[in-house]
């Protein structure tokens, strides 16, 4: 079993870690105002580098955010500045990993926030009826 | 063992009416049948005419050896077990309890116990914790000396941190020259629960079958007093099989349960004073609801001081849609200047933000100069070695004692000290977090329309979904993959038994059997059984289906599928990051793919009636419906349901 125990031994608390939502506060990435670059990327290629630099294993793959030990925000629409959005990459905090350029240059970064920007993001709940 | 004077309880005596000493003859094996034979090389001779010794040997009377019995240890045993009224024995079959074993089917009836018959020991443990957390009593599993046991060794562990009462027991053989070659030395021990001494938390090897019936008793009242945990018992097998030998001195000791510590009352009464003049009190609670009245008591406790109340989820502990429930709102817990913090094992965990970077680092995520208090049985009983205990917290005062048991004082004592003027500014603190709550539902609502339409399937509609069919059933939902929030975001928890906490020690291989045991309890007060579990759990334990399949237990299983064991996907791209060294091969021993898995073919294989692998979220419905319409009958279930990672 020492196989098992070692690999889940960082799972952690599920309660302490699951309902945290401190790191969402820590984010900051609401009310944030649009980017002078907004609309700069590109789209389809954005979508791909997403998905294949694997942002959507803590993100999704429609940006409805997630969660490792820390909640993973939701990333649709984004509004945070493109050149924010950049910088945070390369210095995120708590769980989220740090992207340097080497692993993710800024044109590919860039067009990731074009992906999240062109994403629908939320609906009004009313429109769920699952949800009422 | 000298006779209680008072008169036995002659149903715990029924075991003796049958026995007989008749089979006690063959504790006496005749010199002449352990002769050893020789191995010396015969010369290749015709048959000769019978000598006058061959001829005496070959006519003389077989040598002593009795082939039958008419009672058994393990008859005596299963008394026992029915009288601590142990309803069922989950087990994989093997020969160093066989004695149990038949004693069970042929002198109990196969009742009280029951036998439920699991193709891994790991998997009878997990039942017996889902079990014991829904039914409130433990189920017994014996397992295989040794190499059962070291199956059953990562359950016995999850149970252990989980604080649930699992009677373990196992065979052995003790005696080294009553062993036959082979299977029965690599599989007997002299210390067989050496092995998970750091996680029980009393064991026992009974020498004579009084002394098992005076230990089992005491195993079980040591495992049900608080703090509970597994026991374990190791079982001689010739004390199992062989005729009981002294069967007018046996008897089965009264049980007495030991009445769960409360909190002094002294200490107790000036947290009241604590909690009813502070401004912002926080209750922050794990494995508080030891029974159905702890979500009853913590509620009343609650409504009084209008205080919000941190539900760590480890016990049904409190309803989700109480407006006082703010476990989806902790910033709270930085307003606070009382924190109360009940049953909670790992507190430093609930209290700091931990950083896991190259540096680690935390920080308080409280007031500096809060009090914090905590009231629970945890630091009545520790062990060293295995670290479950968490971080060390500083506290202001820690109340030793069961929290549900001190709960009616606690409340009683808050009551007499509140006045008009309190209770109007409870009031009001209470409208605020009323707001708060409904704040926090209506963003969770909204948050899980992002992706609503989405292939794979948002973990956030899978759930919606699957409460929209549940909602209006008697449900209990007894187990969900890692990090799956939704329910408790999302759906209203409001019974004791809606929620049956997680494993306790994060071990993989927990949710699938931990389910079924609950299902298993559930299952006789007629409620429907749900679980959402992931695939990785899935794929360490899936012959647990057989078990549903063959027992006929309902219990609507649904497979969270992201293909992966994600969350050690997630630390390994981290790591990758965190070494600059490219992040795209992060798949490579962390996902479940190439091929993918037909869990739904799986479950059918197993004769478990499958659904899926669905990808697209407007199938969802209509197969969960499917599905639910085979539990309702009676029969397991289960849907795969291709999702996105969390």
């Amino acid at each position: 079993m020492t196989h098992h125990t070692a690999r889940i031994a960082r799972i952690g608390n599920f309660a302490a870690v699951v309902f945290s939502t401190a790191a969402c506060a820590a984010l900051g990435w609401a009310a944030v105002a649009l980017a002078e670059g907004a609309g700069s990327g590109d789209v389809a290629k954005g979508r791909s580098v997403y998905l294949a630099v694997g942002c959507f294993e803590c993100h999704g793959r429609a940006g409805q955010g997630g969660a490792m030990n820390y909640p993973a925000p939701a990333l649709a629409k984004i509004e945070m500045p493109v050149e924010s959005f950049v910088a945070y990459l390369r210095n995120a905090p708590n769980d989220m990993p740090a992207y340097t350029a080497n692993v993710l240059s800024d044109a590919d970064a860039s067009d990731i926030w074009a992906f999240l920007q062109s994403l629908p993001g939320r609906k009004p709940v009313k429109d769920f009826p699952l949800l009422n | 063992m000298p006779k209680r004077n008072s008169s036995p309880d002659t149903a715990r005596r029924a075991f003796l009416k049958g026995a007989t000493l008749a089979g006690a003859a063959a504790l006496t094996t005749p010199v002449a049948a352990n002769m050893p034979v020789s191995d010396a090389p015969r010369a290749n001779v015709k048959a000769a005419v019978p000598g006058p010794r061959l001829a005496t040997v070959e006519t003389m009377p077989p040598p002593k050896d009795p082939v039958s019995q008419s009672t058994s240890g393990g008859d005596f045993m299963v008394d026992v077990l029915k009288t601590l009224d142990i309803d069922y024995l989950a087990m994989n079959c093997a020969s160093s309890f066989r004695g149990l074993h038949e004693a069970v089917l042929n002198h109990g009836g196969n009742i009280k116990p029951e036998i439920l018959t699991c193709p891994h020991e790991e998997i009878a443990v997990h039942m017996a914790q889902g079990y014991a957390k829904i039914e409130g009593k433990p189920m017994a599993m014996i397992c295989h000396g040794v190499v059962g046991l070291q199956h059953a060794t990562m359950a016995m562990y999850n149970a252990w941190c989980d604080r649930v009462p699992v009677i373990v027991m196992g065979g052995n053989i003790i005696e080294a020259n009553k062993r036959g070659p082979g299977a029965e030395w690599v599989h007997s021990a002299i210390d067989p629960a050496a092995i998970v001494r750091d996680f029980v938390k009393w064991d026992d090897q009974p020498t004579s079958l009084q002394h098992f019936a005076e230990s089992a008793v005491r195993a079980y009242k040591i495992a049900m007093t608080p703090p509970m945990a597994p026991v374990m018992l190791s079982l001689d097998a010739e004390l199992q099989e062989n005729p009981i030998a002294d069967a007018e001195t046996l008897r089965i000791p009264k049980l007495s349960k030991a009445i769960p510590p409360q909190g002094d009352s002294a200490a107790l009464a000036e947290l009241a004073k604590l909690l009813v003049n502070a401004e912002t009190p926080v209750i922050i609670c794990d494995r508080m609801a030891r029974t159905p009245a702890g979500m009853t008591q913590l509620v009343e406790l609650a409504e009084t001081l209008q205080c919000a109340v941190i539900d760590n989820a480890g016990r049904m502990n409190f309803p989700s849609r109480h407006p006082l429930n703010q476990s989806f709102g902790r910033s709270i817990i930085r307003q606070a200047d009382i924190i109360v913090a009940m049953e909670v094992n790992e507190l430093w965990g609930s209290l700091n933000a931990f950083s896991d970077r190259i540096v680690r680092s935390s920080r308080l995520n409280y007031k500096p100069g809060a009090k914090i208090i905590t009231l629970g049985s945890r630091d009545l009983y520790m062990k060293s070695n295995y670290q479950d205990f968490g971080r060390y917290q500083e506290v202001d005062l820690a109340i030793s004692g069961d929290a549900e048991a001190s709960l009616p004082t606690l409340i009683e004592e808050v009551k007499r000290l509140i006045d008009d003027g309190k209770k109007s500014a409870f009031a009001a603190r209470g409208k605020r977090l009323e707001v708060a709550k409904t704040a926090a539902v209506e963003q969770a609502k909204s948050d899980a329309t992002i992706g609503w339409d989405a292939s794979p399937i948002t973990t956030a509609r899978l759930c919606a979904e699957v409460y929209g069919q549940i909602k209006d059933e008697d449900w209990s939902m007894v187990g969900t993959s890692i990090r799956l929030t939704w329910p408790h975001r999302l759906w209203n928890f409001d019974k004791p038994y809606r929620w049956n906490g997680v494993s306790g020690g994060a071990g993989i291989g927990y949710n699938l059997p931990a389910s079924l045991g609950a299902a298993l309890a559930n299952k006789r007060h007629g409620r429907l059984t749900l679980s959402i579990g992931g695939d990785g759990d899935f794929m360490f334990v899936p012959s647990t289906l057989w078990t549903a399949a063959h027992h006929s237990i309902p219990m609507l299983y649904i497979l969270q599928n992201n293909r992966a064991y994600h969350q050690e996907y997630m630390y390994l791209q981290a790591t990758a990051a965190r070494h600059g060294r490219g992040i795209t091969n992060t798949e490579i021993g962390t996902t479940i793919k190439d091929p993918n898995v037909d869990y739904a073919t799986v479950a059918r294989g197993f004769g478990v009636y499958g659904e899926g692998p669905i990808t697209d979220p407007n199938d969802l419905g209509p197969a969960l419906k499917r599905a639910i319409a085979v539990v309702k009958s009676g029969q397991p279930a289960l849907v795969d349901v291709v999702t996105d990672p969390r």
